[in-house]
């Protein structure tokens, strides 16, 4: 394994070399600066209980962000993540490190398992990797990036380029695209953008463009493309209902090659902030693909996509979060599906600002279903500390 | 002898009107607005939450034109920086660098805390407005450390989009600098009181530097913004005011 690693390593550390070491150098110098650098350490105790025993897993994770502000016009990014794995799920999982590596590319290959021995795997990826160029209402991106087009809470049936599932909850950046972006603003909160992901067959890329605009003070936006052997249109909006928000996504796929279905996501979602800072966030999320009857181990093991958010048919999904304190945040999520095996997913998360810049997250994941009385076969608790810098 | 006598009834008569006449309400209030927001104003300023056992900082820097646009930038702690807040009229965005997505602020954030603070996100990008949100009365003079100042209540209007009750400003007289404001809740009783202290030169104008607002029912809890920069009436478009720009400013 070490020999096919070899090259990968040598590749992006010389690229990180030689990307700092300009301006380290330049640093020293008084006139203000034309990069930024910034980004966090985090540690994550993961404990995963499964019927009578329990999984022990450790994470140290970093993330640089990295920013080289060439001109007026031109910003390169690049963004380095990093994770030292081990623990149990590394100890009987002898693919760990190939299976993680797999999981961060996009077109490219961006990654590399730096060690993986005696159950030990370091990895390493440049999950955004872009040039910008911006001249009045253009913004044009052009390599790794993240394209985003959800505008609803919870469920983002738009997010064509990058679905992603709220269950992995340390990654909020979310993977990068490989992909070229050309975006023009048509005003102050209306554009215009065409996007293509590069990939090797045409089964495997996704081109679309959005037209998003804000009338009645609403943020509207339509979409189209070609996504992964579908045809995909969609619509999403963002606004408010009295002092409420109001927002919601629905994407139709038609499929253009044969022995695949079509399908229909919905997501609809309403938000409240009261004055005592309690907020709450109520969603449903039709997913005409999803099971009715599957059983509830599907919630952790299922294909994620735009066209496919969540395992079941329908969910309804319920946020409330206080701040017990500034530094003290409670919350609480619940979704639950009205289909044959009743699952409910709790997910509560306590949130504490230890000193400046030093955050502690304790997270439940706890899933319970009808069949086993409610007793919960599998919950997963997450001790996560962060630095940030 | 008559002339004296009217003369002398002339003065009181003076005196008694100067007395009776405080100035018209609504203009010390739009005196002492445009005194802080000027056409347009930038700068940058460091917000302290101050609890018993603790303190945390956040810097910003701000962009505003009017009371209908209104830009702010987080630029510390490192957490927070690069998340931006863009206002325009009745609608707010903000951006989340790290997710790389705008989101659209429901109305009922504008009461929540900005950051954990004492401050409300509305304090911040100003939506309400003590011009238009609010009728006025001017309820006599009062000295503030030394400035002798107008008192002025300020009771919302039916469909503002103002939590309190009523709110009392006081201005001082010669440079309509808002030296304490007290915030009431619907029930008449005292919630908030804000005093505006450090009186300097920003930009030419003679303004408090420091802003704290004191909550009442919590001892030793406050939180002080206190303006590092400020320059105003530098022309800013309308346009500047974009979803566009706020991705990109830093």
């Amino acid at each position: 394994m070490n020999g096919e690693i070899s090259s990968p390593t040598m590749k992006i550390s010389h690229l990180i070399l030689a990307l700092l070491l300009p301006f380290l150098a330049a640093s020293q110098a008084d006139k203000p600066k034309n990069w930024s650098l910034n980004g966090y350490v985090k540690n994550l105790q993961t404990l995963l209980f499964i019927e009578d025993n329990y999984l022990q897993d450790n994470l140290i994770h970093n993330r640089l962000n990295f920013r080289w502000f060439m001109n007026e016009e031109l910003t390169f990014r690049a963004d380095l993540r990093s994770r030292f794995f081990w623990g149990d799920l590394v100890k009987v999982n002898p693919l760990y490190g190939s299976l993680t590596d797999q999981a961060s590319n996009d077109w490219l290959d961006l990654s590399a398992v730096l060690l993986d021995e005696n159950q030990l795997v370091f990895h390493s990826v440049l999950d955004r990797f872009y040039l910008e160029y911006v001249k009045n209402n253009w913004e044009i991106r052009l390599g790794r990036q993240r394209v985003n087009w959800g505008i609803s809470t919870v469920w983002n049936p738009n997010d064509i380029f990058n679905a992603f599932s709220f269950t992995d909850f340390d990654y909020e950046e979310r993977p990068g695209s490989d992909a070229v972006r050309i975006k023009y603003y048509t005003g102050v909160a209306s554009s215009i953008e065409v996007v293509a992901k590069g990939a090797d067959q045409f089964e495997e890329t996704v081109i679309a463009a959005k037209w998003a605009f804000n009338k009645w003070s609403y943020d509207f936006q339509f979409l189209a493309g070609y996504v992964m052997e579908d045809f995909a249109i969609g619509t999403g909006w963002a606004g408010n209902i009295g002092a409420a928000g109001f927002k919601g996504e629905a994407t139709y796929f038609t499929p253009i090659a044969e022995g695949r279905t079509e399908s229909f996501a919905l997501s609809l979602g309403v938000d409240y902030a009261f004055t005592n800072s309690y907020y709450l966030n109520l969603g449903y999320l039709y997913n005409n693909n999803g099971s009715t009857d599957a059983g509830v181990g599907n919630l952790f093991n299922f294909q994620l996509s735009a066209r496919n958010l969540y395992p079941y048919r329908h969910a309804l999904f319920l946020q409330q979060s206080y701040p017990l304190n500034p530094l003290l945040s409670a919350s609480l999520a619940i979704i639950y599906s009205p289909v044959q095996v009743n699952p409910l997913f709790l997910n509560p998360i306590l949130t504490f600002s230890i000193k400046e810049n030093w955050d502690i997250d304790a997270v439940g994941q706890i899933v319970f279903n009808e069949d086993e009385g409610y007793k919960s076969p599998v919950q997963a608790v997450f001790l996560r500390l962060k630095y940030s810098f | 002898m008559k002339k004296i006598f009217l003369a002398i009834i002339g003065i009181c008569l003076g005196m008694g009107t100067a007395y009776a006449q405080l100035p018209d309400a609504l203009e010390v209030i739009k005196k002492a607005d445009q005194k802080l927001r000027g056409e347009t104003s930038s700068g940058t300023m460091k917000m302290t939450i101050v609890r018993p056992s603790w303190s945390r900082e956040v810097t910003m820097k701000s962009w505003s034109k009017g009371t209908d646009y209104s830009l702010i930038l987080v630029t510390g702690p490192a957490r927070d920086k690069g998340t931006a807040f863009l206002k325009r009229e009745k609608e707010i965005w903000n951006w989340q660098p790290t997710i790389d997505r705008t989101i659209k602020l429901p109305p009922s954030m504008m009461m929540q805390s900005w950051m954990g603070s004492d401050f409300t996100n509305d304090d911040l990008v100003r939506e309400s407005s003590i011009v238009v949100d609010y009728t006025h009365k001017n309820l006599g003079l009062e000295t503030i450390e030394g400035y002798p100042c107008y008192k002025i209540e300020l009771i919302p209007k039916e469909d503002a989009p103002v939590v309190w009750g009523k709110v009392l400003i006081w201005i001082d007289q010669k440079e309509y600098m808002q030296l304490k404001t007290e915030f009431y809740d619907e029930d008449n009783y005292l919630v908030n009181t804000m005093l505006g202290r450090e009186i300097k030169s920003l930009d030419g104008r003679l303004l408090p530097t420091i802003m704290e607002i004191i909550p009442e029912e919590d001892e030793g809890h406050k939180t002080v913004i206190e303006y590092l920069s400020l320059v105003f009436d530098k022309p800013i478009k309308e346009t500047f005011f974009s979803i566009q720009n706020m991705k990109r400013i830093r």
